[in-house]
């Protein structure tokens, strides 16, 4: 037995510290590179050397190196930071949407009432046009609040586009990035060892990834990794990637989609297909958050603008002589639309075949919502099943259907058996928000009729209010009512204020505390008289038009009054009755508050999930993450092994010299 | 249980930042005095300020419809003060015009100076509050609305009266017919004495020359008791005004009482605790600190140190 043996022994030991040492020194440095997984030297016993007195070690072998990686901590740390992104970029987005309902003097609803309360101002003074202007002011200010809240949503919207597209962009690069590494891991894979660094890069370009999409992978036999999105679609297969585009929503194409390409063709990734990542929580917040914001919006607009028209109409203008030109409008609200799915039967020139045309009726019943009409699944023609998207009610309507206050038209040719409406009565209702009125004149102050009650009347009856109930209303006609006893029976005649024709007449019963005429007695002309005392058998009260609409402040009374109204939102029972509804004050509030519950309840998921997602990335960097402690202590053994090996190879070389010494002397 | 040397920087490092936008958040709420700066602080606080801040306004708003139906009321009030007044010298002269020693001339001089209190009377009546509207033009008058024609003064104005825009009914302008046209004919019991047209008919009396002492002293006994009559009116009518005034003075608390509770109400809804909210601060503040001082202890920490080169 020579001295060779322990000299290559002391050699292989210290190669293998050596390179011990150098792994250590590549955790040292890696210690801060993102997605770094620490690295371990294996080293291995060497077989030892058969001779008759049995087997001598031979010291040491360097087999492979290694990385602390486990798939399962992995995956985990993925998916909850796809999560966590969701949650995060829907919190920031909502966070946004929240400066658009203002709390107290910046608000809508601030401006609304200030509007109506400019009424209630004009009500004292009816002919002053300090106070008219003053009204149009706030008019003016009410109707830009609301198109200014409109407008953010819909910049929001915009914006929002274009945060999908360069999300998308970067999705895109990073498939191509993960399809590229694939190849390279593939490459390799035949030299038997595991390309560790290669391996950490690919699994940062899928943590990357999962933060914007939420993924799912299948490992393949070449060591190639297929990655898929949330519902299966394919995004990397070994080296080939399939790109996402951003595309429009089917219904709404200012809305924005994902698609996947697929031999160049879109195909449209439903919201849950995305599953997670940041892409998911931009499309929930577009698809619920952001809609519902611009519905409330416009549900609230469209009411209260509605309201305030329809009063305006039935009240006399300041122009000169009376009743010459009719009174405008104050507001001209955003008009409903239906919008064709985008898989409607077209034209040949790609013109959609079919038009649906909707028409506000009753603006106090609009709700917030949007609604999907299709052909009647029960095949019945002319009849239309149009579904609430917010609660999924179900009704069937033919064509001049009403429908939670606006009214369908088909058109003409009749749609496909297969085609889709989107059907949006206020989405632009707010947004779109003018005033009408230049003039002070314009503001209908007055009413068309005025009541008195007669000189020698004997009866306590006095008219504590008139009010114009329907726009049937004609001025031209003066109404007598006479009571015929003294438990409130009456006889009318309407007649001709100029000719003194009968027009018409009739008879009916006044109940107190109710209006005069009430159901089931005849309308006289379109008014209700609101009576204080109680009249006697002679008494009458005259109806006739308002000989000078300056000074009269029936209709500006009315239109302050609508502050205490409940219009906003009222439901239509199967008796034809109105139930619930909110005021504009109410309605904004709860607009307001709806928004925040919503803000609130993100802050909560986010941080649940953020800590989820820490909790999760803390596990997998205990496993995976460089210790530096640690390191200094494997720095110090190896340098000692080293130190050792170093000392045999002396040995080996004190004892050759021995030999030599020995055999010269 | 081990743990990556980088991770450890990275949470310390996120839960000091996360202790410092808690000391942010409390710091803009320290600043602005309020608890809820937007819906999410507490979407049910806000909703009630907001609602609150609706009732603040609507009493502001009520408060000035209620000042111009004061305003015109106490107008009102003093016109017919003044009426009651004109009618009383009228009264005086009618009185005197009952001395059976007066002459023809004498009566006439008195004739004179009762036609002169008629004329302001109807000044009286046409008065306008200074808003624009009349004070008895009733439910709209465009121009004034008592009309020397011939057959007497005409009311030309519409009947009744227009209101404010408040829940009570407190009226803009008072009902002039009823006031000034419809006293209670003592010798008819009809609603149908005109104050001008009394006036007008005793003047007349007196204008009329060569008359008996008799004949004098009935139509001053008729025309006293004329004037009575629609004196009596208009003091019913001052009466039933002094009672608004009077309303309006309850009103008017009862809206600075709404005023003051939506305001509490929005106070208490939205406001920050100050006391509640310094002492957050500094506890928040404390643990910040310590945060920060362990952090940078822990992270000095390193194996490396006591290795000797």
């Amino acid at each position: 037995m020579g001295a060779s043996p322990l000299m290559t022994l002391g050699m292989r030991a210290m190669a293998a510290n050596y390179a011990a040492l150098q792994v250590t020194g590549h955790n040292i440095a890696n210690a801060g590179v993102i997605g770094y997984s620490r690295q371990r030297v294996e080293l291995a016993t060497a077989q030892g050397q058969f001779s008759g007195a049995g087997y001598f070690g031979k010291g040491s072998d360097v087999e492979t190196v290694t990385r602390s990686h486990n798939a399962f901590l992995t995956r985990e740390a993925l998916a909850t930071a796809s999560l966590a992104n969701m949650d995060d970029a829907r919190l920031a987005q909502l966070q946004q949407l929240e400066t658009v309902f203002q709390t107290g003097e910046q608000g809508v609803g601030y401006s609304a009432l200030q509007f109506l309360n400019a009424m209630s101002d004009l009500a004292s003074r009816p002919g002053d046009t300090a106070s008219r202007q003053v009204v149009l002011a706030r008019a003016q200010e009410m109707a830009a609040r609301f198109a200014d809240a409109g407008g953010r949503i819909d910049t929001m919207q915009g914006l929002l586009r274009e945060d999908l597209k360069t999300t998308v962009a970067s999705v895109n690069e990073l498939t191509k990035n993960i399809a590229n590494v694939n190849q390279q891991i593939a490459a390799v894979r035949g030299l038997g060892q595991p390309p560790n660094d290669l391996l950490d890069q690919r699994d940062q370009l899928l943590a990357d990834l999962s933060e914007h999409i939420s993924i799912t992978t299948v490992a393949a036999d070449d060591g190639t990794l297929g990655v898929f999105a949330g519902g299966g679609q394919r995004l990397v297969l070994g080296n080939q990637a399939q790109p996402l585009a951003v595309v429009d929503s089917p219904g709404d194409p200012s809305r924005a989609a994902i698609a996947i390409m697929d031999n160049g063709k879109p195909l449209r990734l439903d919201e849950t297909a995305v599953g997670g990542g940041r892409i998911a929580g931009l499309l929930k917040f577009q698809n619920h958050d952001l809609v519902d914001a611009q519905l409330l919006l416009g549900q609230m607009a469209a009411a209260v603008a509605g309201a305030v028209n329809a009063q305006q109409r039935l009240g006399v203008n300041l122009y000169e002589p009376a009743g010459s030109v009719p009174s405008k409008d104050v507001f001209s609200i955003g008009a409903p639309r239906a919008l064709p799915l985008s898989a409607n039967a077209k034209d040949a020139s790609g013109r959609f075949l079919s038009e649906v045309t909707l028409t506000t009726v009753h603006p106090a019943e609009l709700q917030a919502s949007e609604y999907e009409m299709a052909a009647d699944p029960s095949g019945t023609p002319g009849l239309w099943q149009v579904t609430r998207l917010s609660d999924g009610l179900v009704r069937s309507v033919p064509s001049g259907g009403e429908v939670d206050g606006f009214r369908i038209d088909i058109g003409n040719p009749a749609p496909s058996p297969g085609d889709k409406f989107l059907l949006q009565p206020v989405n632009r209702a707010g947004a779109q928000l003018r005033t009408l009125l230049r003039d002070p004149r314009d503001v209908a102050a007055a009413s068309p009729l005025t009541g008195t009650v007669g000189a020698s009347n004997t009866g306590s009856a006095a008219i504590a209010s008139l009010t114009i109930t329907s726009n049937t209303v004609d001025p031209q006609n003066t109404a007598s009512i006479t009571f015929t006893n003294d438990s409130g029976a009456y006889a009318w005649e309407l007649r001709d204020r100029d000719t003194n024709a009968l027009v018409a007449s009739g008879t009916g019963t006044w109940v107190p505390g109710k209006p005069l005429p009430s159901d089931p007695d005849p309308q006289i002309n379109g008014f209700e008289l609101q009576l204080s005392g109680v009249p006697q058998a002679g008494d009458t009260l005259t109806v006739e038009r308002t000989t000078n609409p300056a000074s009269n402040n029936g209709n500006a009374l009315a239109l302050a009054a609508l502050r205490d109204q409940r219009l906003v939102g009222l439901t239509r029972q199967a008796d034809g009755s109105l139930t619930g509804g909110a005021t504009s004050t109410d309605a904004y509030a709860a607009a307001m508050a709806d928004i925040g519950v919503r803000v609130q309840g993100a802050q909560a998921i986010n941080n649940i999930s953020t800590a989820m997602a820490v909790g999760a990335e803390q596990r997998r960097s205990s496993d995976a993450g460089v210790n530096l402690d640690e390191e200094a202590a494997k720095l110090i053994e190896y340098q000692q092994s080293y130190q050792a090996a170093a000392k045999v190879l002396q040995v080996a070389q004190s004892i050759f010299e021995t030999l030599l010494q020995t055999a010269a002397g | 249980m081990r743990v990556s040397t980088q991770n450890v920087f990275e949470r310390g490092l996120s839960t000091l930042q996360k202790r410092q936008i808690e000391l942010m958040n409390m710091q803009e709420q320290l600043t602005s005095g309020k608890r809820v700066a937007r819906g999410s602080d507490d979407p049910a606080a806000a909703a009630r300020a907001e609602r609150a801040l609706a009732t603040q306004m609507r009493s502001a708003s009520d408060q000035r419809a209620l000042e111009a139906s004061r305003n015109a009321m106490t107008q009102a009030e003093s016109a017919l003060g003044d009426a009651e007044e004109l009618l009383q010298q009228a009264r005086e002269h009618m009185v005197a015009a009952g001395d059976a020693t007066y002459s023809d001339a004498e009566r006439k001089s008195l004739a004179v100076a009762i036609r002169g209190l008629r004329t302001q009377l109807l000044g009286v009546a046409n008065r306008g509050d200074g808003a624009g509207n009349y004070l008895f033009g009733g439910q709209g008058a465009q121009q004034t609305p008592f009309l020397d024609a011939t057959g007497g003064v005409q009311f030309r104005g519409t009947a009744g009266e227009s209101q404010a825009a408040m829940q009570e009914a407190m009226p803009l302008a008072l009902d002039g017919r009823s006031s000034w046209l419809q006293a209670v004919n003592p010798s008819t019991g009809q609603p149908d004495l005109s104050v001008f047209d009394v006036l007008d008919r005793v003047a007349n009396e007196l204008d009329t020359p060569g008359r008996s002492a008799d004949e004098i002293s009935q139509s001053v006994k008729d025309g006293l008791r004329d004037i009575d009559a629609v004196a009596g009116n208009l003091r019913s009518h001052r009466a039933r005004v002094g009672e608004l005034l009077n309303r309006g003075d309850a009103v008017e608390v009862r809206l600075s009482q709404q005023a003051l509770s939506a305001q509490t109400e929005r106070s208490a809804a939205e406001d920050l605790d100050m006391v509640q909210a310094v002492s957050s601060f500094q506890s928040k503040q404390t643990g910040y600190d310590a945060a920060m001082q362990t952090y940078a202890m822990v992270q000095r920490m390193s194996l490396f140190d006591y290795i000797k080169g």
